[in-house]
């Protein structure tokens, strides 16, 4: 093995690389993937375990994401891990047969916001089945060899596929400064609401409040060690009386919020429910334009926070992880095989929602 | 010295568009606070608001109220326990007197304290009179080469200083203001004192657009109120600000402001919502979200007079032009400012001296 070798018993050139690819609406094939030449700094990855997401089913769904249109046809996935293959000559910390966990974006690298660490904000960015950039649900990838993070022994490749998802949540603990002083109120019980809960008590918080209109993604929730689970409707005009059973559920004040579902309901509840000083941080991507009581917020100084992505996350989940900190694996509720059926059932599972938070391919 | 010789008179607000002045019975001395004879005193658009509502926001004027709260005068008198004051001493004072006990207090946002007792905020009466009793602790002594009218601008420039200090305003970022009123104006000052390379200012008035360039604003657009004009309108601030936007300020608080606001803003960058317009706004929050801006909500100031008063002191700021009108303390002088005050126009700041 050593610097640049590749693992013994598979090139490029002998097994014909798959993936599934989108052509078009609800129609998902799995094709020839042809991999791009490994470049000095690359490296190529057998994968393992690959995650489905929200955004994954809103493209099959509808061929875009707000500006994003797939306009010609796109491996899909972007939450993965796997083997090391072969690594290109100038890499240094990994070698064949290591087990990464992978984060999927690859910025520029020049401009001034990578240059000033708010890499996930380049505009340039590159990021797994975000189109045109083909994704990861295929048998091999070729790809920067520092986005590449090795996981300890103790930690699988399933979980290291739920670094991505985990990194939303971690992201957004961070940019809201959790601590041992923040009670949290997390709005929507979705993946996304699930790993902010587990971010924030990774990161201190003492006490955690999660909303949302499901009765069993509350008992995950509780399951998961929210300290209370309120049960809300999708109705606006019950956002008064919410905010009075969010406030008597949390006992203390509400420092800060995380609305993981983005509509104007989960908003102005979060608004309302936070206290002065505090923050609301703005994970789910909802609606577009959204109504909301801001200037009663704004007077109490409450800050909107913007999330977008993660940024500098992994090494952080790896670490919650190998310590059992975090424990991701219970979101894993469905998985399946890299086959032409299970891929078509593995995304109707995850786009009916309900039982399934976290629908994961294992390769 | 000796209330009983002179009848402490103040403006009192007693209906809709109702104001008079009549007599207004000081509390007693405590051993901590100070009677100021007041000098000059400011209109700001919240008095006017609760000359013309009886109302602002959740705060209703239930029972007649003296108005006003931007303010500087003499110390006339001073409690047992001061030690920081003297007679005769010229002062600035910060209007709010909060709990000092309450969390919020204690961790020093006390511009938040839900037990805030702030001139001409009801009930609490305000400072347009001749004698207010005050905590000294909240009256700041004016150096020689500030006047007792830049002592009462002290107020509505910490709104701006504020905001610049939540928004972390440095010579690194690139300044967006939205709307030219005092608050705007205030704002631009403050945020050139803490040394934005940048400011791009704009309004619907092109009088206080060359208002606003001629107290140093870099650049200045004319925008219009339809928010059908957003587009082109962000086009025209992103070209007139150069290399992108940092921080904006919407120092007017609608739809359209905080939409322009949002959308012109870089990614990563900071928009401040300081002006109250709307209680409810529809925006475009997601995509602004998922550019990483932050929305920072400004309510009055904290701990801004000291920083007022050097910059005034050293000249790093010049608030005198904004006082475009005066009046006297009379029946008529007060009728008078009010009506001017609410026409806004070419009114920026009305200032009584007394």
């Amino acid at each position: 093995m050593g610097k640049g070798g590749m693992s013994h018993g598979s090139s490029g050139g002998e097994e014909e690389n798959m993936a599934a690819w989108l052509l078009g609406v609800n129609n998902l094939k799995i094709q020839p993937f042809k991999l791009p030449p490994l470049g000095p700094h690359d490296a190529r990855i057998r994968m393992k375990a690959v995650g489905i997401c929200g955004s994954d089913v809103h493209y099959l769904k509808e061929m875009k994401l707000a500006d994003f249109v797939v306009k010609e046809p796109m491996v899909m996935g972007h939450e993965c891990a796997g083997i090391i293959e072969e690594v290109g000559p100038e890499v240094e910390h990994l070698v064949p047969g290591d087990r990464v966990a992978i984060e999927p974006g690859i910025s520029c690298w020049r401009c001034n916001l990578c240059k000033e660490g708010r890499y996930n904000l380049c505009t340039d960015m590159k990021f797994f089945a975000t189109p045109p950039v083909h994704g990861s649900l295929a048998n091999q990838i070729v790809h920067p060899a520092d986005l590449c993070f090795k996981l300890p022994d103790n930690v699988s490749l399933e979980e290291g596929a739920m670094c991505e998802p985990l990194s939303v949540g971690v992201h957004a603990c961070r940019r809201a400064n959790i601590g041992p002083e923040t009670n949290v109120l997390v709005m929507g019980a979705g993946p996304i609401g699930l790993v902010t809960l587990l971010a924030a008590r990774a990161f201190g918080s003492p006490r955690i409040v999660i909303v949302d209109v499901d009765d069993h993604r509350l008992s995950v929730a509780k399951e998961l060690g929210a300290d209370e689970t309120v049960k809300v409707s999708t109705d606006i005009k019950d956002v008064a009386a919410e905010i009075e059973q969010i406030k008597k559920a949390m006992g203390t004040g509400v420092d800060v919020s995380f609305d993981c579902a983005g509509f104007n309901k989960t908003m102005s509840t979060a608004l309302g429910a936070t206290f002065s000083g505090g923050k609301v941080c703005l994970v789910g991507m909802g609606h577009s334009i959204m109504t909301v009581p801001l200037t009663p917020a704004a007077v109490r100084e409450i800050d909107v926070v913007g999330i977008f992505r993660y940024k500098n996350t992994w090494p952080l989940c790896i670490e919650f992880l190998r310590s059992g900190k975090i424990d991701v694996k219970p979101l894993i509720t469905h998985r399946y095989g890299f086959s032409q059926k299970e891929v078509e059932e593995a995304f109707e599972t995850s786009a009916h929602g309900g039982k399934a938070i976290k629908v994961m391919f294992n390769l | 010295m000796g209330e009983e010789a002179e009848e402490n008179m103040a403006v009192w607000l007693l209906g809709v568009k109702t104001l008079k002045i009549q007599p207004y019975s000081l509390p007693s001395l405590g051993p901590h606070d100070v009677k100021v004879r007041m000098k000059a005193v400011g209109i700001c658009g919240s008095d006017v608001h609760h000359f013309k509502n009886m109302r602002v926001a959740n705060f209703v004027v239930k029972k007649p109220m003296v108005m006003g709260h931007e303010c500087a005068g003499i110390v006339e008198e001073i409690g047992s326990q001061v030690k920081s004051l003297a007679v005769g001493d010229r002062v600035a004072l910060e209007p709010g007197i909060c709990c000092r006990k309450c969390s919020i207090c204690k961790n020093g946002r006390y511009n938040l304290c839900p037990e805030m007792k702030f001139f001409g905020s009801p009930p609490t009466n305000g400072s347009l009179a001749n004698l207010v009793v005050h905590p000294a602790n909240l009256c700041f002594k004016l150096p020689d080469n500030v006047s007792l009218e830049e002592g009462a601008m002290c107020e509505p420039l910490s709104v701006g200083v504020h905001a610049c200090t939540r928004a972390g305003i440095c010579p690194k970022t690139k300044v967006l203001i939205v709307g030219a009123g005092p608050i705007g104006l205030v704002t631009m000052l403050a945020a050139r004192a803490f040394g934005a390379p940048k400011i791009v200012i704009v309004d619907i008035d092109e009088r206080r657009l060359s208002f606003a360039k001629n107290l140093g604003a870099d650049e200045i657009i004319h925008v219009s109120t339809d928010i059908q004009d957003v587009c082109e309108e962000v086009v025209k601030i992103q070209n007139a600000i150069g290399a992108g936007v940092d921080v904006s300020f919407d120092c007017v608080g609608f739809d359209k402001t905080m939409t322009m606001a949002l959308a012109a803003t870089c990614a990563g960058g900071k928009v401040c919502l300081v002006g109250l317009g709307q209680s409810e706004m529809s925006l475009p929050l997601t995509p602004a979200a998922a550019r990483e801006i932050d929305v920072i909500g400004i309510f009055r100031y904290r701990n801004t007079w000291p920083l007022c008063i050097e910059f005034l002191r050293s000249g790093k700021i010049d608030v005198k032009p904004l006082i475009t009108h005066r009046f006297s303390f009379t029946q008529q002088g007060v009728e008078d400012a009010f009506d001017i005050s609410s026409q806004g126009g070419n009114a920026i700041k009305v200032m009584f001296n007394l």
